[in-house]
């Protein structure tokens, strides 16, 4: 729609796609803005004038409604822990790194995916300053964790915490505290976390929402292979941007479980286009088509129903079913 | 939106009452290969007939699909294009499970990716299913001055594994859609197309390719 406001490029530098949706993405923007204006005075008021910020229940509550986009990398590093990581470990820590000897392996994967990672975005085009920026986070990370190494997906996260922070020190430490205190083992080289939460997702999908479960068994499709990418990248490239920002404001205060809210939240409220699809492909697009729709576009009332939608959901029921069924995989692989 | 029946039970072909579109066969194939050796860009190159110089990389898996004829069949495949670290091999039973065909992918200016092409051959013969039929793509046959996996190397493995085997070149299409219809042929409800065929059927097949686009194989 040539007559759009909106530019071809979002505020994050992302070119929007040429089927995007301009007419919906205006009346959302119509109402958000009012919203941001909103939450922009409260946020200004609570960390306003050198007042120090700290997790408790107001807090909590502010992030639910979205962090403005100014004070997101401050937030995040603080109510993640973060920023006690950084002072733990010195705040030198990631300069020594990046001064430290490099392994060629990493050098050469991470080089690999560095042209492949956003390329529809201007800020990480061939010659713009955020690619060098990202080698050497995802370098440095490597060589910090070495359990870890480097996985692909780790470059859609950190590339997008740095477009949020700006900052190559405050990315490394919210990728530290995301892969090590936040996530449960999710780019190890088994990537066993990963394959636990499909499976945890699974059996919520089988608690909440049956007649979903029942129907995606039916058809043959693994949640794995819908799934693994909403895991991996916490939505990067999943949902629309704003969406997954508004979910990492919520990810990095209240932890892992909110990705599974997420994931719920999608599943239901797509109910019923979900089973009208009666054979393999159009069930895989159909699970394509619900992280596009105009109910992801709406973040926040997205946002919003993401704590009702699921219904009770606590880390402890998480930490459970975790448990039960990382131990089942493994006595059966045992077996 | 058409519905041809479940992904599990297609090995043959459903007949369609509709009097020129034939047979429709719908099948599974999936794309193995080391990281960034061009797997999503042969697909995006089959699926859209598009190049991007600097395709994203796939995390866990797409699923895309296209439509092919091959005389009075037409053959579906459902595409399963994966994640191509190593640490994501865990994951890759699940898509190779129950595929009757895959293409294995390797680039020619890379001896290690060649190297990787044959691990994955080897597991596929030992667990997909015993039928699959596979193909070896060495892909970025464009650039032949960087090369470092002689042709005639990758031929003879090929043929010592009784694999079909091309070169291609997602960037300028060399024998993309070539390496898809010949494992349309070989596929197993199609001996008797297979049979007749010949390069010059092949060609047609290519040109034809607009029209296989035909409405109903899409599935939104």
């Amino acid at each position: 729609m040539a007559s759009s406001r909106f530019s071809k490029v979002d505020e994050y530098g992302f070119e929007r796609p040429d089927d995007f949706d301009y007419e919906t993405y205006e009346d959302f923007m119509s109402q958000y803005l009012t919203v941001l204006a909103k939450r922009a005075k409260k946020w200004a008021e609570l960390i306003g004038e050198g007042k120090s910020l700290k997790r408790s229940l107001k807090v909590k509550t502010y992030v639910r409604k979205g962090i403005p986009g100014e004070h997101r990398g401050f937030v995040w590093l603080t109510v993640s822990g973060a920023e006690a990581l950084r002072e733990e470990w010195g705040s030198d820590f990631y300069q020594k790194l990046l001064s430290g000897p490099m392994n060629q392996d990493i050098v050469d994967i991470v080089k690999t995916d560095l042209p492949r990672t956003f390329p529809d975005n201007i800020f990480f085009s061939a010659g713009a300053s955020h690619q060098q920026q990202l080698y050497n986070i995802l370098v440095a990370y490597a060589h910090d964790n070495h359990q870890v190494g480097y996985c692909q997906g780790l470059n859609y996260i950190a590339g997008l915490l740095l477009l949020v922070t700006k900052s190559e020190d405050m990315t490394f430490w919210l990728l530290k505290v995301l892969v090590e205190h936040i996530l449960p083992n999710y780019y190890t080289r088994t990537m066993d976390g990963v394959i636990t939460d499909i499976e945890v997702l699974e059996e919520l999908v089988r608690l909440k929402v049956p007649e979903v479960h029942q129907h995606v068994s039916s058809i043959g499709l693994p949640w794995a292979v819908v799934t693994t990418k909403w895991f991996i990248c916490l939505f990067a490239e999943v949902l629309p941007v704003e969406t997954v920002l508004r979910i990492w404001d919520c990810l990095f205060y209240e932890g892992s479980k909110i990705i599974f809210r997420v994931c719920l939240t999608l599943i239901k409220r797509n109910k019923v286009s979900l089973l009208q699809c009666n054979d393999f492909s159009s069930l895989a697009e159909c699970f394509k088509e619900i992280t596009r729709d105009s109910l992801v576009i709406q973040c926040h009332d997205f946002m919003q129903s993401i704590f009702k939608a699921p219904g009770s959901l606590s880390q402890s029921t998480i930490l459970k079913l975790r448990r039960r069924l990382a131990q089942q995989r493994k006595n059966h692989t045992v077996q | 939106m058409t519905n041809l029946g479940s992904a599990m039970a297609n090995r043959s072909g459903a007949q369609r009452p509709n009097g020129t579109q034939g047979k429709i066969c719908q099948f599974k194939l999936v794309l193995l290969g080391e990281s960034a050796v061009g797997k999503s860009s042969l697909v995006l190159r089959f699926v859209k007939g598009q190049f991007h110089e600097y395709q994203e990389s796939t995390i866990g898996a797409a699923f895309l699909t296209q439509t092919v004829c091959l005389d009075d069949t037409t053959v579906k495949f459902e595409i399963w294009d994966t994640a191509g670290q190593e640490r994501y091999h865990s994951l890759a039973p699940m898509y190779y499970r129950g595929a009757q065909a895959a293409i294995v992918v390797y680039d020619i200016t890379n001896q290690d990716t060649f190297g990787r092409a044959k691990t994955w051959v080897k597991e596929l013969q030992r667990q997909a299913s015993p039928n699959i039929v596979i193909a070896l793509a060495g892909n970025k046959a464009d650039l032949a001055n960087k090369r470092m996996v002689e042709y005639d190397e990758a031929r003879g493995y090929a043929e010592e594994n009784g694999l079909l085997f091309m070169e291609t070149s997602a960037k300028t299409a060399m024998n993309v859609n070539d390496i898809f219809l010949a494992i349309a042929k070989k596929l197993p409800k199609n001996e008797q197309v297979a049979g007749a065929g010949t390069s010059g059927q092949g060609r047609r097949l290519v040109e034809s390719e607009g029209q296989q686009k035909a409405p109903g194989n899409c599935c939104k």
